[in-house]
């Protein structure tokens, strides 16, 4: 295991000209952890990326990775090795010549640099496709050998710029795998930006969510799921997303606009009720609940359809409830699995669940 | 279907066939004449459609009674000097322009088109004036600056300096080279290529200039080759500047060096035989090059595959 090289974030500010993209952010990720940064497009995470690679400037603020400061240092010093979307390989070169070019500039000798190419093409199994061109590979081998490029260096931190996001939905798992794998063996510490929560939940020791420049929720892949720290969290993660309902409670019961008791909470005043639709479950007695259309996924079944006051949420059904057929069903809403979130601020109440 | 693609063909056939005869019809015409004596010529008084005789004759006399086989030299450093000037200088801005983000930008991208729309033959008396003193605007500054009476105030002499470049290859290739055509080639081509190229190469510790010499360049060649050869050609048959800027024979490129033996003289008819003789071996080079290169030129100046 290499030594663990944190990345410190400190007050980060981004604009351009008069528009902020950035506004301020904090946050300390963890040397030696994969952190992926989500959030939906234009929410800043890939300018965030460019900024601890150097690709950008900060426009204010300080960026320490292990013991250094570094936001004022050229790209090349700063020890981080970069895998793009698009695989931005060389395309005149060879396989052995895009991973070995760092190496080059860096004016290493050329029998170790073959040594280090060697090794590198075979911890992401390239080893017999060194001599081919990238044009003459697929999708997923160009990808490898983006990523035997970045790790040849071996780089203090590794950055991952949507690095799937250009691969078909089969072969995006099949790296998913891979890079979780990667991880595991040479420890670097990861930064990884994406769109697809499936990618961040799978790869993430910790998931941070960027909305508009600023981290709604930074945690576990767990904790992001079971407790979301706001609305957008818990609308951005799961698929389908949580049910949203907005409440009122009178200390004692929550009622929705139309005055049905959907749950007995403690909490006064207006609130968003949150429930997964995979914890809702059909009863005998409860809510009742229109079913107005069904998708059979196989696995499960998701089923939309409205409550009194004609609000429509999902429910998502395990195979095997006789239930799932009818058209009027009643939905129990387990205390447990309910999320209160302030109506104006959109964060979560806590306690009160 | 097929019967209407077969159509289709034939009428593509029967275009070709016409094109065919309208470009290769004055090269016909020009070796039929090429082939005849001067006498005959003159004796039929018009172009016969038969072949002559005097073809080897004609091109002998070129060959060794003429100035020019050595103004072919001169053409061929001229064009080699057009070309790598016009061709070097468009990739470097063009590198500029598009890898490096400035608010001057859409400035230098509109004064590079303007020099597209400023040709040569507008602007010749000017140039004339520059390459016959480059120093003049050195001279200028100096005179603007009040440096030029200064000095002749205190050493009692004025500074002029005098550097002629008429009568050299770069004094006439120089002034054909100052067109940026090749800048939209280029940019287009720049913009096609991967948007995170110049990122990764900067992850990879590589420099511009390192990222242009070691990426670009080499990505950039086919491009390169085919606007090569396209200036190539346009500076071998450039004619009006070389024929103002060069004025002994010894440095004139050859087209000049044709058109002046067709005005030699004004009492006789000229020697057309010899003259088209002449056209014929002036041009074979650049039909050589398109003949040979033309796959290259169709790749490179072809953007839709890369």
């Amino acid at each position: 295991m290499m030594t663990d090289h944190a990345i410190s974030l400190a007050n980060i500010v981004k604009s351009y000209g008069a528009s902020t993209i950035i506004p301020g952010l904090t946050a300390e990720l963890g040397g030696g952890e994969f952190t992926v940064i989500l959030g939906p497009s234009g929410c800043g995470k890939s300018t965030l990326l460019n900024m601890i690679a150097g690709l950008e400037e900060v426009s204010g603020g300080t960026i320490r990775i292990g013991n250094a400061e570094v936001q004022d240092m050229a790209p090349k010093d700063r020890g981080c090795a970069m895998v793009f979307q698009n695989y931005a390989l060389y395309p005149h070169m060879s396989v052995a010549a895009n991973i070995g070019y760092s190496l080059k500039v860096a004016k290493v000798p050329k029998p170790e640099r073959d040594r280090r190419v060697a090794e590198a093409a075979d911890i992401v199994d390239l080893a017999g496709l060194l001599d081919r061109k990238p044009s003459q590979m697929s999708g997923g081998q160009r990808q490898r050998v983006a990523i035997a490029r970045a790790i040849v260096r071996e780089p203090k931190v590794l950055l991952f710029d949507e690095p799937l996001s250009n691969l078909d939905a089969k072969l995006r798992h099949g790296m998913r795998k891979e890079l979780s794998q990667l991880h595991d063996r040479i420890g670097t510490t990861s930064v990884f930006v994406t769109h697809d929560q499936v990618e961040a939940m799978t790869l993430a020791d910790k998931i941070l969510i960027l909305d508009k420049g600023q981290i709604e929720q930074f945690d576990t892949p767990n904790q992001i799921y079971n407790h979301p720290a706001s609305v957008f969290v818990a609308s951005f993660i799961g698929s389908p997303p949580m049910n949203l309902i907005e409440v009122t409670g009178d200390g004692q019961n929550l009622t929705d606009t139309a005055g049905t008791v959907l749950a007995s909470l403690l909490h006064t005043g207006p609130a968003t009720l949150g429930v997964r639709p995979e914890k809702l479950r059909f009863s005998d007695t409860g809510i009742p609940f229109e079913v107005t259309y069904r998708e059979d996924l196989g696995s499960h079944t998701i089923i939309l359809g409205t409550l009194p006051n004609g609000q429509e949420i999902n429910v998502a059904t395990p195979i095997g409830d006789s239930r799932v057929g009818a058209d009027r069903l009643m939905l129990q809403f387990n205390k447990e699995d309910l999320h209160l979130f302030d109506s104006t601020t959109g964060r979560r109440i806590e306690g009160q669940v | 279907m097929i019967e209407r693609s077969n159509s289709i063909q034939r009428v593509a056939a029967f275009v070709m066939v016409i094109g065919t005869i309208f470009i290769l019809a004055p090269l016909v015409i020009a070796f039929l004449t090429a082939s005849r004596s001067y006498e005959e010529f003159v004796q039929a008084g018009g172009i016969e459609f038969s072949v002559g005789s005097h073809f080897v004759a004609n091109i002998r006399e070129i060959l060794f009674e003429t100035e020019l086989p050595r103004q072919l030299i001169n053409s061929f450093v001229i064009s080699l000097l057009v070309a790598f000037i016009k061709c070097s200088f468009a990739f470097l801005a063009t590198f500029a322009l598009v890898f490096y983000q400035s608010r001057l930008n859409t400035l230098i991208f509109a004064l590079t088109i303007a020099t597209v729309m400023l040709p040569l033959e507008l602007i010749v008396i000017t140039t004339y004036q520059v390459v016959a003193n480059v120093a003049m605007p050195l001279n200028w500054l100096l005179s603007i600056l009040g440096i030029a009476n200064l000095s002749e105030w205190i050493f009692g002499w004025r500074p002029e300096f005098q550097l002629s470049l008429l009568d050299t290859y770069i004094g006439v290739a120089a002034p054909i080279a100052t067109s940026c055509t090749s800048v939209f080639i280029y940019r287009q081509f720049f913009l096609s290529l991967p948007q995170d190229l110049p990122k990764a190469a900067t992850m990879d510790g590589a420099g511009p200039i390192r990222f242009m010499i070691d990426i670009l360049l080499p990505l950039s060649w086919t491009p390169l080759v085919a606007t090569f050869m396209f200036w190539f050609i346009g500076g071998w048959t450039s004619y009006l500047w070389p024929l103002v800027a060069a004025s002994t024979p010894d440095a004139q490129p050859a087209i000049v060096g044709l058109a002046k033996m067709a005005n030699a003289d004004d009492e006789t008819i000229p020697n057309v035989p010899l003259l088209m003789a002449g056209a014929l071996f002036v041009s074979f080079i650049p039909v050589l090059l398109i003949a040979f290169m033309q796959r290259q030129i169709v790749q490179g100046l072809n953007l839709s595959e890369k």
